[in-house]
């Protein structure tokens, strides 16, 4: 009997510790911020949005990301709504959304201070057309915040955003973007 | 009479090119100075959006909205725009209101679970039924002031 109990102690006291190392949960933030940069020889373009809702699963490593289009905030209040009226149609068209996989969870200890790297890849929709993408993100860790910054490219021809010939020479093929976001545990 | 028609067409290059140039560095409306198009509560604009997205996107997005609601909390965890959430239904619905950083004096004081009426650009409902993590739906008002 006693055999038994402490047996039963002793699977417990390891589960609750591989529960604790590993430090499951959701991690979430509507405060992340996402940056897109287009450079040609004619013009550099550059928006920020720091009102990005984004979570991702510490266990299963899903994350995903929701921006609202008309949050992007330009210098320039005309080319702001020349992005969100010609380009974007964003009142039709009002958000942005990935949802994805952080490849490699199990080597971002969310619970140990440090930095990571994995692979995440998924799927990016923009102007109701969705597309797979993947980067590599770089997770720091620092006294139960985590970090998250990421950079990948798009093409908007790909999501139907449409450049008009007389401006094409100013807008990029290649929009850089940058996700910076910090993650507290949610419960 | 050549040189008439040559002071004309000058005077409107030099017009055109004066638009141009006006237009291309308009600043961003100034919510401080503009009136509201509507003056709503914070539960009547969620549940605009909860019902009909997008009608109300075209009621009220891109429009200096006057809100009356309640502060449930401070959220100042972004440096470059602190931001506050007002109640928007009840239980999952909410409505964030973000802020330039030179505001953040005047946040830091407002007290929690007190009605507050702010001013702000609407720019949407950012919420998707496929994205279960972000289950939670909030209307988005940015550039936001104090109405005193």
């Amino acid at each position: 009997m006693k055999k038994i109990t402490i047996l039963t102690f002793a699977v417990l006291g390891l589960g609750l510790v591989a529960f604790t190392n590993h430090g499951g949960g959701i991690y979430k933030t509507n405060t992340g911020n996402i940056n897109f940069f287009s450079h040609t020889s004619l013009e550099d373009i550059t928006a920020d949005n720091h009102k990005v809702k984004t979570a991702f699963d510490a266990t299963s490593g899903k994350i995903q990301f929701s921006a609202l289009i008309k949050d992007f905030e330009f210098p320039k209040a005309l080319m702001q709504e020349h992005f969100n009226e010609n380009y974007m149609e964003s009142t039709k068209f009002p958000k942005s959304t990935f949802s994805g996989t952080i490849e490699n969870m199990a080597a971002v200890k969310t619970t140990v201070d440090g930095i990571y790297t994995s692979k995440v890849s998924g799927k990016l929709t923009i102007k109701d057309v969705t597309k797979d993408v993947s980067t590599v993100g770089k997770f720091t860790v620092k006294g139960g915040l985590v970090n998250t910054k990421a950079t990948f490219t798009i093409n908007p021809e790909d999501y139907n955003i449409d450049i008009p010939k007389t401006v094409s020479g100013k807008i990029s093929r290649e929009i850089k973007i940058t996700v910076d976001a910090d993650y507290r545990h949610a419960h | 009479m050549k040189k008439p028609i040559i002071l004309i067409v000058l005077f409107l290059i030099i017009g055109s090119v004066l638009y141009a140039y006006k237009m291309y560095n308009k600043p961003h409306t100034d919510v401080v100075t503009t009136d509201a198009a509507e003056t709503v509560s914070a539960e009547d604009i969620f549940a605009a959006f909860d019902n009909d997205e997008a009608a109300a996107m075209l009621k009220y997005a891109d429009k200096v909205i006057a809100l009356e609601g309640i502060l449930l909390s401070k959220d100042l965890s972004n440096e470059l725009e602190p931001q506050i959430v007002l109640d928007g239904n009840g239980y999952d619905g909410y409505i964030r209101c973000g802020f330039k950083p030179e505001m953040l004096p005047k946040i830091i004081a407002l007290g929690e679970n007190n009605p507050i009426s702010i001013k702000g650009i609407c720019v949407g409902m950012n919420e998707s039924e496929e994205l279960d993590l972000l289950a939670d739906k909030d209307v988005v008002l940015s550039n936001c002031t104090l109405i005193d």
